[in-house]
């Protein structure tokens, strides 16, 4: 085998190596770390990206939450606030109810006395018209005339 | 017909000699040259402007540079780093000789098929590895071979053996890819001689080739897998030969 020829193949294979190889190592140094300090940037830029969408979704999801809470507390509000208009209304038309019963009743009491008062008058009226009447009959029958209190005390009687 | 030994001949190209020495610019050193030129153009076209959204060299640099880095991440870890252009050159390098050593050309020839480039590149490995050990633990290197906890006389013995193993490193190192390497060629010309012998048998020329010509085709494709497999392992083992040096296991 030519390989193991080393008086004639080994030393010229090893120092063209060690040129070429010396050549292709400073070739190497001189392109990979342009290239790796570019990988390293975008590898930043990759993960500075996720962070900056991260930190915007947590923003996101907390303007969401608030948008929630907003929302909640203003149905909360507008519920309370019904709630409240609706007692309050409630109370109102109770105390205009009373107080137009109240209105009814006095009216009503004030009918009845007016009432009571007239029933009175005419009782006492249809009395003296019954003692008349009575005292006329009397008269025309016996020809003579009662006393008024005797008359009006048999009226009465008659009447009760 | 050329045996299957002879397209690992090594024939001077320009003869040159220094201090009495032959180093004449060789096939083999020729096949070198080629390599390096093809890596040097792909490193500089894939990094002529290097952007944040790659175009397509680029990318294919990255991939590579990447895979190397990831391999180093993996097995020295976050030091690592440091030596990715060690490593990415060594695995370029071989991966471009094995796979340059496979075009089907009479005058095509695979540096690393030969034990003195291997040995090269594993000596290579291993003088940055001891050179990165000691600097980085001094002497405390040495415990590198020591087992914790053992029974005195059995961990001499283990130490001894461990010393030894890591004194062969580089030998395993070369002689694995320089075998890969030349057994691979060496099939693909033998089958390549069967070819062109039983294809001229003269009753029914041709047919009878074509069967080794199919295999040769298959071993081809294998071929291609054991380059780049050869280069990986490679670079692999060197990373691994690091991680020692820098963690001390």
């Amino acid at each position: 085998m030519p390989q193991f020829d080393f008086a004639n193949v080994f030393l010229s294979q090893l120092v063209w190596l060690a040129v070429f190889f010396a050549i292709l190592y400073v070739v190497v140094l001189a392109t990979l770390p342009r290239l790796g300090k570019v990988m390293q940037a975008r590898e930043d830029q990759v993960s500075s990206d996720l962070d900056t969408a991260e930190k915007a979704k947590a923003t996101a999801d907390k303007l969401q939450a608030d948008y929630d809470a907003g929302v909640a507390a203003a149905q909360d509000a507008a519920r309370a606030r019904l709630t409240e208009a609706r007692t309050r209304a409630a109370k109102a038309l109770e105390a205009r109810l009373a107080e137009s019963n109240a209105a009814l009743a006095a009216r009503a009491d004030a009918a009845e006395a007016d009432l009571n008062a007239a029933r009175t008058a005419a009782m006492s009226e249809i009395e003296a018209v019954a003692a008349d009447a009575a005292s006329d009959i009397v008269e025309k029958l016996t020809g003579k005339r009662p006393t008024p209190a005797a008359a009006s005390k048999a009226a009465r009687s008659a009447l009760a | 017909m050329a045996g299957p030994m002879e397209q690992f001949a090594i024939d001077p190209i320009y003869p040159l000699e220094a201090g009495g020495y032959d180093v004449s610019f060789t096939n083999s050193s020729l096949w070198m040259l080629i390599a390096l030129a093809i890596v040097s153009a792909f490193l500089f076209v894939g990094t002529r402007s290097p952007k944040l959204v790659p175009n397509r060299w680029q990318a294919a640099v990255e991939y590579v540079y990447d895979f190397v880095r990831n391999m180093l991440d993996e097995n020295v870890g976050p030091e690592g780093r440091r030596y990715a252009p060690l490593i990415f050159a060594i695995f370029i390098f071989v991966l471009a000789c094995n796979l340059l050593g496979l075009i089907p050309w009479v005058g095509a020839f695979t540096p690393t098929s030969h034990i003195s480039v291997t040995l090269g590149l594993a000596f290579l490995v291993f003088v940055v590895v001891c050179i990165v050990g000691f600097a980085r633990h001094g002497l405390h290197f040495f415990s590198l071979f020591w087992p914790k906890d053992t029974f005195f006389p059995l961990a001499l013995f283990v130490a001894f053996i461990e010393f030894v193993s890591f004194l062969s490193r580089p030998f395993t190192l070369a002689i694995r890819l320089f075998a890969n390497m030349t057994a691979g060629h060496v099939l693909l010309k033998v089958f390549g001689t069967f070819v062109v012998s039983l294809g001229s048998f003269g009753a029914l020329p041709y047919v009878f080739g074509i069967l080794p010509l199919s295999m040769n085709v298959a071993l081809s494709a294998l071929e291609v897998l054991i380059a780049v497999v050869q280069a990986y392992v490679f670079a692999l083992l060197a990373s691994i030969y690091l991680n020692d040096a820098v963690n001390l296991h």
